[in-house]
Parts: C-alpha cells; sequence; structure tokens
C-alpha cells in the first residue's frame, strides 16, 4: 500500500523547508554542510587522531568558563582582583567549579596539544603535503603557552606575581629588542595596575582572538588535505606486502635470467633444497 | 621530497580516501567520546582537587617563592643549569639562545625533514628525537616539582658574622633568597647562582648595592629594600667565602 497525496503539506514543515531553501540559494549550506559531514577520510583513521578534536572542545571549554569569570573578575590592583578570585571562589554559585574548570582545563589543554603534537609528529604526518598545518599548529602551541602564561597573574597572588616577574625579566633579557619587549609586557617600567590590564586584555581578547584564527587556518588545512592516513593501515600494510611480494618474484626471474645459474622452476627455494638433498 | 614521491603520495591518498569512510559519523564518534572522556576527567579534577586562594600580592614583601605553573617548570630547570654566570654557560643561553632555537625548530620542522617515509621504525632520528625529548621534559618537569622551595628558618651554616652581616643574614632569609640561591649547600641549586664563595669576587659594597637595585635577569630588582638593609645585605653577601665560611 502506497501513501496518497491527501492534501497540502504540514504549514510549518513547508515554512522550515522554504526557509531552508531561501538561505541555501543564498549561501550554499546545503552543499557546504554535506561537503564538510560527508567527504571520505581514510578507513584507518584511528582513535589517536580525535587528539586535535578534543583540543579544540577543551578550548572552547576554557572561553565558556573564561567567559564567566570574566562576569565576576576585577583587573584591579589596589586589592579588586584578589578580593573578586575570592568572591568567585567562596561566594559565586558552583563559582569554585567554574574556576577550577579554568584552572584544571589550562593543564589539560597543554597536555592534550603536547599529545596532539607527539602523535602528528611519530606519524610524520607533517611531510608533504601538511607542512603548514604543522606551522599553524606550532603557533597554536606557543600561543596556548602564552595563555598559560598571561592568565597565571590574573588571580594576583604571591606566586604569581613573583613568578610573573621573572618571566617577563626573562623576556626582557633578550639582546637588542629585550628592554622594549619587557616595557610593552609591563606597560611600563615597572610592575603595577597597568601592568594587570595589559595581561587582562592580552589573556582576554588578544590570544583568543589568535588561537580562533589560527585553529581556523589549520581547519582550513585539514579539511582541503584531508586527515593523514595512519603508516600502518591495514592498506598501506597490504601495498607493503605486495610489493615486497613483487620484489622477491623480480628477484627469482633475475637470478633464473643469469648466465650459468640452474633454471629452477617459479617455486625456487623449496626446489632448490629438493635439489640438494 | 622529490616530485615523484609527491605524485605517488598524491596517488595513494587518493585511493586510500576513495576506499575510505565517511567523516561523519566515523571519525566525529571517535571525536566526540575523546572529548567527552576529556572534559568529565577536567570536571572530576576540579570536584576533587579544588583550587585555592594564595596569599594577597605585596610588592613591597620580598618574601616570595617564585614558582611558576608544571608546565613552564622545564623552563625553569633551564635557568637553574646554566644559573652559574661565567662563559661556558652564560645565562642568556637559558633565558634567550636554548628557548628561540627550540621554538624555531619546531616551526620549521617540516622543511628540515623532507623525506619521503612515514614509519617511525624507518626514521631513526626522528625516533631518537622523540625519545629524547619527551624523556628531557618528563624529567625537567620533574625535578622542578620536586625542588625545595626554600631555606629552613634557622639560618645558614655560616660562621664569624659580625653585627651588619647577622642583620644581612636576617635580611637574607627575610627576603627568599634562598628559594633561587644556595649558601653552603642551603637553599635552592637554582635558578640564581651558589653564593657560598660571592667574597671572592671582592666587590665593595656600593657595586652589590647597585647589583640589588638592577640585577640581570631572570632576578628581580630589590630597589624596595630600605637603604639600611641593602647595605647589611651587600655586607653579608661580600664577605661570603671569605670572611663569613
Amino acid at each position: 500500500m502506497t501513501t496518497k497525496d491527501i492534501g497540502p503539506k504540514n504549514p510549518v514543515q513547508k515554512g522550515t523547508e522554504a526557509t531552508i531553501d531561501y538561505v541555501d540559494e543564498r549561501s550554499g549550506i546545503k552543499t557546504g554542510t554535506r561537503w564538510f559531514l560527508f567527504r571520505n577520510i581514510p578507513a584507518g583513521t584511528s582513535w589517536f587522531q580525535t587528539l586535535g578534536f578534543t583540543a579544540m572542545v577543551v578550548f572552547g571549554m576554557q572561553a565558556i568558563t573564561g567567559i564567566i569569570l570574566a562576569m565576576y573578575y576585577v583587573p584591579d590592583t589596589k586589592g579588586g582582583a584578589y578580593q573578586s578570585i575570592e568572591y568567585i571562589t567562596n561566594e559565586v554559585t558552583w563559582g569554585w567549579l567554574v574556576r577550577g574548570m579554568h584552572k584544571w582545563g589550562a593543564s589539560v589543554m597543554i597536555i592534550v596539544v603536547f599529545l596532539h603534537m607527539a602523535r602528528v609528529f611519530i606519524w610524520g604526518a607533517y611531510k608533504y603535503p601538511r607542512e603548514l598545518t604543522w606551522v599553524t599548529g606550532s603557533f597554536l602551541l606557543l600561543l596556548t603557552m602564552f595563555m598559560g602564561l598571561t592568565g597565571y597573574l590574573l588571580v594576583w597572588d604571591q606566586k604569581a606575581y613573583w613568578a610573573t616577574v621573572v618571566a617577563v625579566n626573562i623576556f626582557a633579557s633578550a639582546p637588542i629588542v629585550g628592554p622594549y619587549i619587557g616595557d610593552i609586557l609591563r606597560a611600563g617600567p615597572e610592575f603595577g595596575p597597568a601592568t594587570l590590564s595589559r595581561f587582562y586584555s592580552i589573556h582576554m581578547l588578544v590570544i583568543p582572538g589568535a588561537i580562533a584564527t589560527f585553529i581556523g587556518l589549520h581547519l582550513y588545512f585539514i579539511v582541503r588535505l584531508g586527515i593523514s592516513e595512519p603508516p600502518w593501515s591495514k592498506r598501506r600494510l597490504r601495498i607493503e606486502r605486495d610489493e615486497e611480494d613483487a620484489r622477491r618474484a623480480a628477484a627469482r626471474e633475475k637470478a633464473k635470467a643469469l648466465p650459468g645459474s640452474v633454471n629452477y622452476p617459479a617455486s625456487w627455494p623449496v626446489e632448490a633444497k629438493e635439489g640438494a638433498r | 621530497m622529490k616530485p615523484a614521491d609527491k605524485k605517488a603520495y598524491d596517488k595513494d591518498y587518493a585511493q586510500a580516501k576513495k576506499t575510505g569512510k565517511p567523516f561523519f559519523p566515523y571519525a566525529i564518534y571517535k571525536d566526540t567520546v575523546i572529548a567527552g572522556l576529556t572534559v568529565i576527567a577536567i570536571i572530576v579534577l576540579a570536584i576533587t582537587i579544588r583550587v585555592e586562594v594564595g596569599e594577597p600580592v605585596n610588592p613591597a614583601t620580598t618574601d616570595f617563592i617564585p614558582r611558576p605553573e608544571w608546565y613552564f617548570y622545564f623552563a625553569f630547570e633551564l635557568l637553574k643549569i646554566f644559573a652559574n654566570q661565567n662563559v661556558l654557560t652564560p645565562v642568556i643561553m637559558a633565558t634567550f639562545m636554548v628557548p628561540n632555537i627550540l621554538i624555531i625548530l619546531l616551526v620549521v620542522w617540516p622543511f628540515i625533514d623532507r623525506g619521503p617515509e612515514r614509519r617511525i621504525w624507518k626514521r631513526p632520528f626522528a625516533l631518537g628525537l622523540t625519545v629524547i625529548v619527551t624523556g628531557l621534559l618528563c624529567y625537567t618537569t620533574w625535578l622542578g616539582a620536586n625542588s625545595p622551595a626554600g631555606v629552613a628558618s634557622q639560618g645558614l651554616p655560616v660562621s664569624g658574622l659580625d653585627e651588619p652581616a647577622t642583620k644581612g643574614m636576617a635580611v637574607y632569609m627575610a627576603n627568599g633568597c634562598g628559594s633561587c640561591h644556595m649558601v653552603a649547600g642551603v637553599g635552592a641549586p637554582g635558578p640564581g647562582p651558589d653564593l657560598t664563595n660571592e667574597g671572592a669576587k671582592g666587590w665593595d659594597n656600593a657595586k652589590m648595592i647597585a647589583w640589588l637595585k638592577a640585577p640581570k635577569a631572570p632576578m628581580p630588582s630589590y630597589a624596595s629594600l630600605p637603604p639600611q638593609e641593602l647595605e647589611d645585605l651587600s655586607t653579608f653577601l661580600n664577605g661570603l667565602g671569605t670572611k663569613y665560611k
């Protein structure tokens, strides 16, 4: 039994379809989504290749928890910063959880990014044609480290303050440009209120913007070039076995053709043994 | 990579893609599982190991322990290796040369290693590098995590102290110098140099005070100390290893 068209379509469904068609006609969203989601990836794509996506998700989590923290945080060196951290930790509903997630998220992100890099390195996945994917990724690693450095100062406690004083001194010790970099980071020759708001702005606006940009580039390269195939996927191993067999066969042919050699049949090693017996 | 190798790779990858499977749902499924587990792990960590609120900043007291986050411990340990300022191992190696060389190597690595081989057991150099770099990072992070935080409060094993030097040692103890420097085996073995024989340099107090006010990085400035304390501290430091042993 087939269903018969018994009248006009449900107006909600009709409206939705019309809207999607309208947007698709102008943006190509349907084709784009299909191209992105249903593109083929090598069959051997492994669990190790989930670390990049994981790093991106952790970054997203850092962004969300960071936005919530920014709703309460005050970049004020005259006690405001410290009090707002205390307030978030002790007073705000689930504030301790959000702050804990942001702090632990930073550590986990460093680990995930490092493991992701190790995977790419060990698999030789940075080789042709994915060299620039690696370059954008290495900038993402450096930006992640800078995120940790700038965020550490914002809690404005003794440990963070003095560790950052030393870290900025290290930057300032570079030859020629060092003193200028030091002044730019400190917003002057001394650590003070301007330093904290500068680190706050770098941590919340400059680096997240840079990371988002580089994630975009990184993803563009990945989608355009395709995810690399594990060098020891089933398909690769089969090809290598076939190549090895072909090489052996060729060697046998060559041995057969040599002048003065005994003309053994195709199953040469076995026959040779029997001949010797 | 030679053009022929590139062509061979492109052909091989096209084949892999043709016999492959769609991104959705196969890759998305694995990605979601691992990313989900990671986020759950972060939440569990945040609940079980609560983040503390530390002591508030007081730039006037220099009683501090400059310890970075654990993921900078390796850089911190590097400072200790190059702590003693001499021609062979200047501090600039740890603060500038080594980190920048490593960063440049990291960024341009694909342009250095251009061979077509991808299997790790056929790339002995890359394999060795992976093992050595990972091992060094783990080892230095472990060292940083276990480094002594400061000096015991009872004092330093130094004798022959006169009155200004006794006061100078108190200034030394009160300002956390021991969290970066070592005197006669007491204190942290870095990032600052060992001060046991500091007096052997033959500096006068004016030179030492000038240094304490504007030292070489990564040491922070002690210009905020009162002049008398700077004077006493300098007397103490300039006699270490010579007058006070």
